[in-house]
């Protein structure tokens, strides 16, 4: 049984620990406002995303493409120098588009009303773990990411047979050409192994079996939508986890959901997603018996974590090592500022190993410490100059001519006193900027929701006290010192 | 070769560069005993550990995505070969022959000139027992060298590092790249990761110059561990029912901020005042390989660097996407080698490659392959037994395992044979058990 959280221990530190792992943090007032709803309307107000509007809307691209043909049936009469032209063409249009793609779910995360819909997009994300560079199209890519806000809260089941059906999906691991007579192994194995039940779950002969029952889920090109084709389809007896039938796909997700340890599994990893560390197996039965309970809805189960007791465990809070998509959109957000160009975050997230729409493998990313190399951490501390003081550590560039022509636009437009920079006008006030005591209160109360070390501390008051009377800089200067620390790579 | 410093100097150049570099700053207590051992190593120069110079070295060159070993080390004249890849089979007057029934893919025109020039070994058919087609457990298993059924915490390199490394700099293993790989993983972590020297640093914002720079002297402070902290409360390990121990998230940064620290100064003076000897290709795997080349070259007390080249996952269309890939190997291989030779470090240098499985022996409908077992793995330096090692797995139908071929190599017999002959310590402490290590070295 999950304990409930007692209500007497809501506070700045509980409600910021809930903002940041349900979200991408946020500021000092909004955490406030956290405080003052009290916990259960608190979670709500990040749960039940359909009564928050969000207007943002979608790229100009997301819909299927009525020239597409055309283009595929010029390609196809086009001379050998012509077809090489057309696709370069293609390719460079699918890159530009993917770039906005990146830009417009970043500018949700760091922006949008709805952090925790874009938060369990994100999970999705990596459980489903597509990537672009086999898919190759943007506007699948999108599709993709438009299923996970739309079905994520939901239900299990709802969500494996869209994502089972999705085009990307039927791309990335091969399902679309998956037929009877050669089965292709691969969306059945992945299915098993990474997305509903784990390794040693399952075995060989299951695996074969599943994708003969999956043959004939399948892509129609030129509609760009799923298709079922009956030619493709096994129609034999398969035998999956001890259940024999002429089963197609959707018997096999349902087989699959079935099984205790496909609640255990996905609620597994949903814990660790949100609180850092994986669950002892009595917390991970509890959280499968909520989900169990609840028909394998989504948003009950997450309802219950929040408001947990153990969900804030003391142990939890400021130990979870922020990806590098929680590092931007949280540094976004607490600093009031406007998300980097597209092509400037872009570098950013690949430095920092996340590149969005292009996991490392169907297995998504390594979370937690695996983030941290001495590569990345140094990253991270010069990336920090751009997002408060908005200048790109020269070193950080050398190589990325591209990268560096837009961070020289960016720089220009902060010395321009435009954009680029933190506005420390907005986000202090003048008390605090004036009083070196304030400041450094308000500014680890605003990066870190709790204190540096000592020793740091006094560090970052040598620095202010160096530069006497402080101007907007040099307290964006002290805004970069404590980004470039340990504790700040927490949340 | 008038520019490159003597021996004495390089030595000189370490001592003073990691050791003042670090010791500049408070030297947490943690890691003071790192460096009395290191200053007691470096001022004793029988002992070869801190300065690369001497010691022999280790490039680990990682295929991610299962390599298919049937269309690299190809048995052109074999019937069931040929009838098993209806489309994707590479014929005799194709491939680069190395006997009358093996040939190299058409692309690795680089590795076969480090074959013809004695060079290289190949080590056919190497896996190992129940082989596991999940790119992440094999791939896992690989790098931990576990049973397929067990599950090992640390990595290969992470015991070696346990082992035979305690004391050492974190610069005994550097990877090129961004995310750790599980090889290097180690109950104390060793190893640092990087993309390009120019970046490797903190690069202070402070404006207007002259004078210290306040900047860079705050961000030192704030990135010492101090030993408060570090003994304090805070540094004690997580646990729960069911939970293992580690250390906490905060403890992990902070060694790794100092890490950083440490290595930074010092890969950056070295990569900057060493020249590559030789062009290589434009690639990342070669952009990998000649930071490598130069680090070896300015003197590294590195001991084992670690690359990596993805891409061989190969369901569909495997001819074209395979024989890029191969190029870009052989050409970077080939290039780094030539560099090591022009170096005069040809015969301290071992590069061994892996791909975490090859592929069935029958290709699919798509034009591809699937997941598969053994495969062979590649071994190249100047002290390596030249040629084929290891038998060739039978095509037979009769002796494959479900489809795929069986390995006649236990992998860890090849990590057993570098650990003894090249690393020069007892593997089985690093392996948990005896493996007979294969004849690899001259």
């Amino acid at each position: 049984m999950l304990k409930v959280l007692d209500p007497g221990r809501w506070d700045f530190a509980t409600a910021a620990h809930l903002l940041n792992r349900a979200g991408f943090g946020g500021t000092p007032d909004e955490i406030q406002r956290l405080v003052a709803l009290g916990p259960a309307k608190a979670v709500s107000s990040l749960v039940d995303v359909e009564r928050i509007p969000d207007p943002t809307p979608n790229p100009s691209w997301a819909r299927p493409d009525p020239e597409r043909l055309q283009r595929l049936a010029a390609l196809r009469q086009a001379s050998p120098e012509q077809r090489q032209q057309m696709q370069r063409e293609e390719q460079q249009l699918q890159r530009e588009r993917l770039l906005e793609l990146r830009g417009w779910w970043l500018e949700r995360m760091a922006k949008g009303p709805r952090p925790l819909q874009e938060k369990m997009t994100l999970f999705w994300h990596r459980h489903f773990a597509t990537s672009f560079q086999k898919v190759r199209d943007a506007y699948y890519m999108w599709r993709q990411n438009d299923l996970f806000r739309r079905f994520g809260l939901g239900n299990w089941t709802r969500l494996l047979v869209e994502v089972g059906k999705d085009p990307a999906m039927l791309i990335w691991l091969d399902q679309a050409q998956s037929r009877r007579q050669h089965p292709n192994e691969n969306f059945a194995r992945e299915l098993m192994e990474l997305f509903t039940l784990g390794e040693g779950h399952y075995t060989e002969k299951d695996v074969t079996e599943a994708a003969r029952a999956l043959t004939g889920w399948s892509l129609n090109r030129q509609t760009q939508e799923f298709v079922y084709r009956r030619a493709f389809h096994d129609n034999g007896v398969k035998t999956i986890l001890g259940r024999t039938g002429n089963f197609d796909g959707d018997d096999v997700i349902r087989i699959l959901v079935a099984q205790p340890q496909a609640a255990l599994f996905i609620t597994a990893k949903l814990w660790t997603f949100f609180a850092g560390e994986s669950p002892s197996p009595e917390l991970n039965q509890a959280l499968a018996d909520v989900f169990r309970r609840n028909g394998n809805e989504f948003k009950p189960l997450l309802r219950a974590l929040f408001l947990s007791e153990e969900f804030y465990s003391p142990h939890l809070i400021r130990q979870q090592v922020k990806s590098p998509v929680q590092w931007l959109a949280g540094s976004v957000r607490m600093l009031e500022r406007d998300l980097p160009p597209a092509q400037v975050c872009a570098n950013l997230l690949r430095t920092l190993g996340q590149d969005l729409f292009a996991p490392p493998n169907v297995k998504g990313w390594d979370e937690g410490f695996a983030w941290i190399s001495t590569s990345t951490l140094l990253a991270r501390y010069n990336y920090s100059a751009l997002l408060a003081e908005g200048v790109m550590a020269a070193g950080e560039m050398a190589n990325r001519p591209r990268a560096m022509a837009a961070g020289r636009r960016m720089a220009n437009r902060a010395r321009a006193g435009r954009t680029g920079a933190v506005d420390v006008r907005k986000i202090l006030t003048d008390e605090e900027r004036r009083d070196k005591t304030l400041l450094l209160g308000a500014l680890q109360k605003r990066l870190l929701q709790s204190n540096l070390k000592p020793k740091q501390e006094r560090a970052l008051r040598e620095y202010l006290e160096s530069k006497g009377d402080l101007d907007d800089d040099e307290i964006r200067g002290a805004m970069r010192l404590i980004m470039s620390t340990p504790e700040y790579q927490l949340t | 070769m008038k520019t490159e410093p003597t021996l004495q100097t390089r030595r000189e150049f370490l001592r003073s560069t990691v050791l003042t570099s670090a010791l500049s700053w408070t030297v947490p207590g943690f890691l003071a005993n790192t460096f009395a051992s290191l200053q007691a190593q470096a001022a004793d120069s029988a002992t070869q550990i801190a300065t690369g110079r001497d010691s022999t070295i280790l490039v680990i060159l990682q295929m991610a995505g299962g390599n298919d070993g049937l269309n690299t080390v190809v048995p052109f004249a074999n019937d069931y070969y040929v009838k098993s890849r209806p489309r994707l089979a590479l014929k005799g007057d194709q491939v680069l022959k190395l006997n009358d029934s093996l040939g190299l893919h058409p692309a690795l025109t680089g590795f076969k000139e480090l074959y013809d020039a004695g060079c290289m070994s190949i080590v056919q058919g190497v896996g190992y027992p129940n082989p596991n087609r999940s790119h992440f457990r094999s791939t896992e298993i690989w790098q931990t060298a576990a049973d397929a059924d067990r599950f090992e915490k640390y990595g290969w390199l992470g015991r070696y590092f346990d082992n035979a490394c305690s004391g050492c700099d974190p610069t005994v293993a550097i990877h090129i790249g961004r995310q750790m790989p599980q090889a290097f993983t180690a109950k104390t972590p060793k190893g640092v990761s990087l993309e390009n020297p120019q970046s490797y640093r903190f690069i202070s914002s402070e404006r207007g110059g002259g004078g210290e720079d306040m900047m860079e002297q705050s961000f030192r402070e704030m990135n010492e561990a101090d030993d408060a902290g570090n003994s304090g409360g805070s540094i004690t390990a997580i646990s729960g029912p069911g939970m293992e121990m580690r250390g906490s998230a905060l403890d992990f940064l902070e060694r790794t901020a100092l890490d950083a620290q440490i290595s930074s100064d010092t890969i950056r003076a070295v990569s900057a005042r060493t020249q590559n000897r030789v062009t290589y290709p434009a690639s990342q795997l070669s952009n990998s390989l000649r930071l490598v080349a130069r680090l070896i070259g300015g003197g590294m007390p590195t001991r084992i660097y670690y690359v990596s080249q993805g891409g061989y996952d190969t369901h569909t269309n495997q001819p074209g996407t395979q024989e890029r890939l191969l190029r870009d190997l052989g050409g970077a291989v080939q290039a780094f080698m030539n560099d090591m030779k022009a170096q005069g470090n040809l015969g301290r240098v071992l590069l061994m490659t892996f791909s975490e499985f090859g592929r069935r022996v029958a290709e699919n409908a798509n034009n591809g392959t699937d997941h598969g077992a053994a495969a062979p793995l590649f071994v190249f330096g100047g002290k390596v037994k030249p040629g084929l090692a290891g038998t060739h797995p039978s095509l037979a139908p009769e002796d494959l395992v479900n489809g795929d071929l069986k390995h006649t190599v236990d992998f860890r017999s090849v990590y057993a044979a570098v650990l003894e002959g090249w690393l020069k310590t007892p593997s089985e402490p690093v392996l948990g058990r005896r493996f007979e290590p294969l004849g690899l070295l001259v």
